[in-house]
């Protein structure tokens, strides 16, 4: 019973990670249109940027807001400068991102080294319940992940910007008509799915050791998490990151720990047969008029 | 007081050119229409007009102001608002949340809550259905819903393209009276295209004649009924839809 606890709370935290990036996808691709294969290089440069300022001596925290900032800066030269001019043709798009991805890690590789990097823990505390011991930073990677998921949902479905985001998902031009700066909301999406890829980054950093190719991994884990959820559906998102989390961490501690990730891919393949809109339903991203 | 004037307009979909020297004025308060038969380029300058497409040519001037090339949303902004063809209600949000969307470019949060409930008071179904979903609503009652999620931004120019098509004889009669209204009650000129020339005859003062992208013939709505072009026209596109 402790050990499923544990692997439950373990399962949890890497499900975090996991959840943070398939939304970002997810909300990039339904609201904009972009496939960013780059968006794993945005979550390994966010853990990198943590890295780098907690050696700068900065605390972890502060790290991880920075490492924010820098990938949401990034997010926003990559939409402004390249995205927005494939707009009309997203075949481009995806093609020019799998190049960006390609030449994101050969720039940290330059400017640091290919070699795995790790911060000290930033929170050096283990909590006892009963038998069961919580490691503090996996539960802290946990609700820090609920909280961005609820400013998410609600954001999305309350919010006056919300209403105008499914609007411009729905009819492009019929929201311009409306008054939408359709435009700079895209731009908008962009740099938030990055800042969240800045923040699983940064999180990941904060669990386990990473190197500069850690990008190409969890990319996949991304795009499976948000064509199983449904592209576009954020809720999707979370459900089949939690999925995908669980499935891993109970295979790791149950199951054949070297058939990991092909028990997530087989679930994906699985659900995409039997329901290709993903399992809450998504869109197939923005119309054009 | 003229409150838009086009001169000179120039349009074209990439190498497929649609408008030639296009020039028209709509006054203050006024209800203009565009009548011309299928394919004439009348929706193609009204989307010039709201942003949607830029002008290859020609100018577009807003209340003394140049505005030629600015993005719809701009134009919303500025008073210039278009019920774009087919409706294009947001088909999975609600009737309310239609209409809040039209007052996007609005900032006065309170005159937006009141015009919602002026134009529930107005048009009634607005009222009844509020919470339905707009792919609920029938053709008409969409037709509605995008008259007042357009004056929903308090426009001083509403453009309606096509408003009456596809809605049954009954709900065309009311599209009439509604657009009647939109000049009375709600103090905005109206623009408007429309296949039905009976229907566009008879609410407008003023009209334009649009064949083969150009303006064929204008004037008072009187002087354009009696044309010899437009009743040829006009008879023109009735035999070739008997002809269907």
């Amino acid at each position: 019973m402790e050990i499923l606890i544990q692997q439950l709370v373990n399962s949890l935290s890497v499900a975090s990670v996991t959840i943070l990036i398939g939304m970002g996808i997810t909300l990039i691709f339904g609201l904009a249109g972009i496939v960013n294969f780059a968006h794993g290089e945005f979550l390994m440069i966010g853990g990198i940027a943590t890295w780098f300022f907690v050696g700068m001596g900065l605390n972890f925290f502060v790290a991880l807001v920075l490492a924010m900032v820098v990938v949401g800066a990034l997010g926003f030269v990559a939409e402004r400068g390249l995205f927005r001019f494939t707009l009309d043709r997203p075949m481009n798009g995806f093609i020019m991102s799998i190049g960006l991805s390609v030449i994101l890690q050969h720039v940290v590789v330059r400017v640091f080294d290919e070699f795995q990097k790790s911060t000290p823990d930033p929170l050096n505390t283990v909590w006892v319940v009963g038998d069961v011991h919580i490691i503090a930073m996996r539960a802290v990677v946990v609700a820090i992940t609920a909280v961005v998921v609820a400013i998410t949902y609600f954001g999305i479905s309350r919010s006056r910007y919300g209403l105008a985001l499914r609007a411009s998902v729905a009819d492009q031009s019929t929201a311009e008509l409306m008054g939408i700066p359709v435009r700079r909301y895209v731009t908008g999406v962009f740099v938030y799915g990055s800042i969240l890829a800045g923040l699983g980054g940064a999180l990941m950093i904060g669990l386990f050791p990473i190197t500069p190719f850690v990008g190409s991994v969890i990319i996949t884990r991304g795009f499976v998490v948000s064509l199983m959820g449904g592209l576009g559906n954020v809720n999707g998102a979370v459900l089949a990151g939690l999925v995908l989390g669980l499935v891993d961490g109970f295979s790791a501690g149950y199951g054949y720990p070297e058939w990991t990730d092909a028990y997530s891919l087989v679930i994906m393949i699985v659900i995409l047969v039997v329901r290709p809109q993903g399992l809450l339903g998504g869109t197939l991203g923005p119309k054009a008029s | 007081m003229t409150l838009l004037t086009v001169e000179h307009l120039y349009t074209a979909y990439g190498a497929v050119k649609v408008n030639h020297n296009v020039s028209m004025t709509v006054g203050e308060g006024e209800i203009v229409t565009i009548i011309g038969p299928n394919g004439a380029g009348k929706s193609t300058i009204l989307r010039a007009i709201s942003g949607l497409l830029k002008p290859k040519q020609g100018a577009i001037t807003f209340d003394g102001r140049n505005v030629t090339g600015l993005a719809a949303d701009r134009m919303a902004g500025l008073g210039v608002v278009m019920a774009p063809e087919g409706r294009k209600i947001f088909a999975d949000l609600t009737v309310r949340e239609n209409l809040k969307l039209g007052a996007y470019a609005r900032k006065d949060q309170s005159g937006v809550d009141a015009d919602i409930e002026l134009m529930e008071s107005y048009f009634d179904i607005l009222a009844t259905k509020r919470d339905a979903k707009g792919g609920t609503l029938s053709g008409g009652q969409q037709q509605m819903l995008a008259i007042a999620r357009g004056l929903m931004a308090r426009p001083r120019i509403l453009i309606l393209d096509e408003p009456s098509l596809g809605l049954a004889p009954v709900m065309v009669k009311e599209v009439r009276s509604v657009v009647a209204a939109v000049r009375d009650k709600f103090n905005a000129a109206v623009l408007l295209v429309e296949q039905n020339a009976s229907l566009a005859l008879a609410v407008s003062e003023r009209g334009y004649l649009l064949q083969h992208g150009q303006i064929v013939a204008s004037g008072p709505i009187e002087e354009l009924r009696e044309s010899s072009l437009m009743r040829e026209l006009y008879f023109g596109e009735q035999s070739a839809q008997a002809g269907e």
